[in-house]
Order: C-alpha cells, then structure tokens, then sequence
C-alpha cells in the first residue's frame, strides 16, 4: 500500500464504494481525490492582469518563485535518473555481453547437426514456422557483418540451425529487402552451409521463395546414391526458405486493398464479403502464414516493417542487449517458445 | 512463523500510516516531474494482462483481480498524463475474450458500466485532467446498457483536448485492420462523377518492382508476351525511382495501353476515384487511432511475449515493445519507471546516431 501512496480508507473507499459502512457520495469522492489531482490548468484560473490586488500579486509572485525551485529540484533528479541509469545500462550491457561469449564459447555447436539436436532434445515442442529479423549493415563497425556477405553469412547460418533443429519453415525478414536481388546466389550459399553441415550424402533439400516472385530451386545436385534414391530421398530433410521485406508488409496490404476497391467499383465485389478471412487468406497466399516464433537479433524489440497481419499470435524472442546473430539466441529462443502456453484469449 | 506475520502487519500499519502515505506521494510527484524534463513518449499502450493469474496467485476472486487491475490503471494513468504522454491506448477486452466464461465477462462488463458510470459522476474534475476517452472497437458485440454508460462517458469528455484515452473495448486488431480496408474500398467506390477517368492508371508501382526483379533473375524463364501485360504503370513517383532501366520497356507499351485506355472510356460512364492514389497514409487515417500520434512504446505485463492481436498495425515500426514479467496488478510508477528511463536513454542514443550520420554525410 505503501508504494502507491494512499490510505487504507481511500483504498476501500474507491474499490466498494462505500466509507465507513455507508455508500460514498458523489461529492465525498471529489473531496477525498483533491490532494491526488494535477492542479488547476492555467486557463481556467484567473488571469494574473494589473487589475489584481497587491496581495494576489505577491501571492503570485511567491508561486512563481517556488515554481522555479520545483523546477531546477526536478531538472536535478532528472539528471542524476538519467545518469544512474545510463552507468547502469553500460553495466549491464558488458555484462550480459561477457556472458553470451562465455556461452558462445562453452556451447558451440561445431557445425554439426547432431550437436545442435542434443541441445533442443528435451523440448516438447517445437515451431513448425519460425520466422527472424535480420539487419543489413552498411557501415563494418559489427565485426565483419556488414554488406550483402555479411548478411548472407547470418543468413546461412541461420538456416543451417534452423535444419538442424527440425523446422521445416523459416522467413527470413530483412527490411530493405537486398536479398531478393540475388536469390541464386542466396541460394547456392545456403546450399553450401548446409553441405559443410550435414555433408554431401545427407545434405537437406532446399527451396527460396520470396513474395511475388518464382520459387527458386534449381535442378538437384545429382544424387549421390544412385543405386537406392527412393531411400535417399526419404531421409533427406525439406527446408522451405522465405525472404521477406518491408514492401510485403503494409505495401502489400495496401495492394490487396487497391485491388479489391477496383473490384468494387467494377461491381464484382460486395461490401459483405471483406472479411478478416478473406484478407488472410489472400496474404496467406502472397505473402506468408503466420509464423510461431519470431527471433530478434537486436538489442530490443523493434519490428522494423515486418509484416503485420502475421503477427497476431506470434511468440516473439529477444535476448536483451544481445547484438547481432548468434547461435544462443536461436536456441533460447527455442527452449523459450517450447515453455510458453497459448490460450487464444481464454 | 508468527514472528514475521507480526512483523509484517507492523509493516501494513506504518505503511498506512498518513505520513508515510504523504511521504510516498510527494517523492511520486518528484520523480513525475523529473522524469517530465526528458524526451516523453507521446503514445503509450498497454497490454493489461495478468488480473488472473495475481487472483490465482493470491487466492482471491478472479473479479477482484480484475478490480485491483482497475486500480492500477489509474494509477499507471495518472502517471502517464503526468509526465505528459498525449495518448494512452490499452487493450481492455478483446473480441477472443468473449470465449472467457460467462461470469466473467458479465463481471467485467458490469465492472466497465460501474467505472464510466463513476466517472460521469464527476465532469468537472476530468476537465482538470484534460482527457478525452475514446473507445476502439466491435460496439455492435456489446450490451446496450454497458453502450449506454460508455456514450455517456465518451460524451461527457469529448471536449477535452489536452490527452486521450483510448480504451480497446471488444477490440481486435485484424479487425480493425479489415474495417480499414472496408472503409477505404468504401470510400474509393463512391462515384465521384466530377471528372472523367483520365486519371486513372492501369499500372501499380510494386508490379514494375517485381518485373524488374525477375528480369534481374536470368535464370528464371519468362515469356515476352507475359511481361507487357503483367506490368501495368508508371506513376511518376515511380518513375523516378526506376529511372533508365525502365524508359525502354514503359514507352514500348504505352502506345498499346493508351490506345484500350480510350475505349475504355467510352464503355465506363460512372468515374472513380483512382485507386492508385491511395497510400498507407489513407489505411492509417482509417483506423482506429486515426489523428493519435505514432505509437511509441508498448507495454505488455505478466512476461507474456505476444502481441496478441493488439496495435498490429500501429507497432510494428519503430515502436518500442517491451515485455515485463509483473503482473498487471502490480504495475505501477515503480516498474513503469526504469521502462521510461530506458525508453529515454534509448531514444538519445537514435538521436545521437542519426545526429552523427548527418554529419557522416555533410563530410
């Protein structure tokens, strides 16, 4: 009770409605929530003109100067807040970052698979779409991220945990969309990773796809195991990849809105059948389903454009003041998504 | 055993005590007004979630945790137009929640007509506050009595301009973002009659996009006969930005398309507005929260990391989300204070940035 700063009288008083037994009047409540209210706004208080009397005037005057007390006490605190604060964010960020080396360090997945199953072995459940947001560097500040490489590096590698893991879908949204330019090159990079993952003979397949555009999956590699490839086929695993940009978000849907008011005005289509069912479906279709999970690679959590009508249930990580992509955010994001409950608004 | 219980009535009894309660307010209103000397969010949600299981946890009615979670948003209010935040929007019942059970959801409802019906008690004392309630949201899903005490209330304060309150009633946001799109398409299918169609456009930006994109993909086979009448457009924004690359290919078809442009004029006696003229501008004018500023932070409680169907449209930009595993109840100036203060600090370090990439690119 203490905290917030009132009595147990008021307390009672506000939640039944009553005070000491009878029922609170109107006027009564007024009078006991006075001390709590700002003061009066300026405007509807008498205009301080020449009219006033010496008193007022000095009343005035004395308000004044214990308002420019209040304030330089205020601006005060304000400054030792932020300074605290900011000794304190500094802190905490060198902390948490000394300790997601030490776990990068200690729990390394050495590129291979079956290391990365062993950590997500005891989960019940995994996301059958997991979607991440990933940034495109321009300046090289990041060690070595920067750029289109930098950016497919993460890429990657993101997709080579997402396999291992067993995810069979995966969206990759990075907001300006450079990606989408050079899908045969992201293509055969992610097929490399996946090589140098699993090797040749259990190499996952692999398909690109990117809203509006043709799926991008090229002819197969020839099969190594020729001799039995119905087996061969079987036990390869399946990754469906998508790329995702700004435009897919609001632009998008912008789209879908300009194309069903066409439709209207040409009279083919009837005001009761917009329906939230028929936008998701048609974005469903263009651009994406709804993803389980959805891993930030930044220190908060901005969304940066991503996609909104996906959104809705979607269980979103973020490892606070982690910066850039790394393999512990994926697989505490995983372990977390496995505990979280859903209940669909029950 | 007994001990600490003693020890903690002690502690109730001091705490309720008038000098201490004196004491906690004054240092509240010092720390309002120190934090007012910062950069201040204008648009704030909340997510108000976890009323049930702090009834759970403290063995109480689930309707009582609701009512403390009341209390909280009073408190969390006055915080908020305190410090000078212009819009607060918070997610009080959504359109899933009527799947809740029927006790509770005619206690909430109940607990809603209460509330406003207090509130209306009071005009002149909300005018001091300055805030205006709105509420967003499905109206046709509720009781005509609990619409009758939100009329009132909403009424009663429209004239305030100094801060809003937006309460999300029976609120989704896919909802809200498909009576967008109705009221846009509505707007856009009214004949307008005025001038004929010469405005119209048969072209739309993010077709020529994706054209150029799969020209870019070498690999991928494509019919010519398939471009020309995919393509549709040049608006001249999107001129500008596709420059050269695609001169060549808009003149070739232009002829083509001015010429069933004509014939199409003939045919079409009533005229729309174009369609083409519409922006994400004109989707975020209708919604809901059209005319409050953009959303700056989000709060969500109870450590549940969703959005759930709430503000969709409005966050995922550049609004700050953050998710505090408190309970609703238990949310007040306290927790809400190191969010501001990080929100702040945050937000200095963006300007700082941007502030050094301008001079980046003066150089």
């Amino acid at each position: 009770m203490a905290t917030k700063g009132y009595g147990p009288k008021e307390s009672t008083a506000l939640r039944r409605g009553t005070v000491e037994g009878r029922p609170l009047t109107p006027k009564e409540r007024e009078r006991m929530l006075k001390s709590y209210l700002p003061p009066e706004p300026p405007s509807s208080s008498p205009s301080p003109s020449r009219s006033s009397t010496p008193y007022q005037r000095r009343h005035h005057h004395k308000k004044r100067r214990t308002g420019i007390v209040r304030h330089a006490v205020h601006v005060a605190i304000y400054a030792i807040i932020a300074a605290f604060f900011s000794i304190y964010f500094r802190f905490r960020r060198a902390y948490r970052l000394v300790k997601s080396k030490l776990a990068a360090v200690l729990f390394y997945h050495h590129r291979t698979p079956e290391f990365i199953q062993r950590d997500i072995r005891k989960l019940d459940r995994l996301p059958k779409h997991l979607s991440v947001i990933v940034d495109f560097h321009e300046s090289d500040e990041d060690q070595g991220t920067a750029g289109i490489e930098g950016l497919m590096n993460d890429v990657c590698e993101i997709a080579a945990w997402t396999v291992s893991a067993g995810i069979p879908n995966l969206s990759i949204y990075e907001r300006t969309g450079k990606l989408k330019n050079y899908m045969p090159n992201t293509h055969s990079a992610i097929s490399l990773t996946l090589e140098s993952y699993f090797g040749p003979r259990r190499k996952p397949t692999l398909s690109l796809r990117a809203p509006h555009l043709q799926s991008y999956s090229p002819p197969r590699t020839p099969d190594f195991s020729t001799q039995d490839p119905a087996e061969a086929k079987h036990d390869r695993q399946h990754l469906n990849v998508l790329l995702l940009s700004a435009e897919d978000g609001r632009d998008t849907l912008l789209d879908l809105t300009k194309t069903l008011s066409q439709m209207s005005q040409n009279g083919n289509l009837h005001q009761a059948q917009i329906t939230a069912d028929l936008i998701d479906a048609e974005l469903r279709e263009a651009v994406s389903e709804e993803p389980d999970l959805l891993i930030l690679f930044g220190p908060t959590v901005v969304l940066k454009g991503y996609p909104p009508w996906q959104l809705r249930l979607t269980e979103i990580f973020h490892l606070p003041d982690n910066k850039g992509v790394n393999y512990q955010v994926f697989i505490r994001a995983l372990h977390n998504f496995s505990r979280a409950e859903m209940r669909l608004g029950r | 055993m007994t001990e600490s219980i003693h020890n903690s009535r002690i502690r109730k009894w001091l705490a309720a005590s008038p000098p201490v309660t004196w004491g906690v307010r004054k240092l509240r209103e010092l720390l309002i007004g120190a934090l007012r000397q910062g950069p201040i969010p204008l648009h704030v949600a909340f997510v108000m979630d976890g009323n049930r299981r702090f009834a759970r946890d403290h063995k109480i009615e689930t309707v009582e945790g609701h009512n403390l979670g009341f209390e909280a948003l009073a408190r969390i209010l006055e915080v908020c137009y305190k410090t000078g935040v212009k819009v607060v929007t918070i997610y009080a019942f959504s359109i899933e929640n009527f799947k809740r059970s029927k006790y509770e959801v005619d206690a909430l409802m109940d607990m809603a007509k209460l509330k406003l019906g207090q509130l209306s008690e009071h005009g002149a004392l909300l005018d001091r506050y300055g805030a205006s309630i709105r509420i967003l949201g499905q109206r046709e899903l509720v009781k005509p009595d609990v619409l009758d005490a939100i009329d009132k209330a909403v009424a009663l304060t429209a004239g305030n301009k100094r801060a809003i309150l937006n309460v999300c009633f029976p609120y989704t946001s896919r909802d809200e973002i498909t009576s967008a799109v109705k009221k846009t398409i509505d707007v856009y299918s009214k004949p307008t009659g005025s001038h004929p169609s010469l405005s119209k456009r048969p072209f739309s930006e993010t077709h020529i996009t994706q054209n150029i994109r799969q020209q870019m993909l070498k690999t991928v086979p494509e019919e010519p006969s398939d471009q020309s009448s995919s393509s549709r457009s040049a608006s001249p924004a999107s001129s500008k930005e596709q420059g050269s690359a695609d001169a060549g290919h808009s003149s070739a078809t232009s002829t083509l398309m001015n010429r069933s442009e004509k014939g199409d004029a003939h045919l079409a006696p009533p005229s729309f507005p174009d369609p083409e003229t519409m922006t994400a501008e004109t989707l975020t004018n209708n919604m809901l929260t059209a005319g409050a500023p953009p959303l700056d932070l989000l709060v969500r409680t109870s450590g549940v990391q969703r959005l759930s169907d709430f503000m969709l449209w409005q966050c995922h930009e550049n609004t700050s989300i953050v998710f505090l595993d408190c309970l609703w109840p238990e949310f007040d100036l306290w927790q809400f204070l190191p969010v501001l203060v990080e929100w702040q600090w945050q937000r200095k370090k963006i300007q700082e940035h941007d502030r050094g990439r301008g001079r980046q690119k003066m150089e």
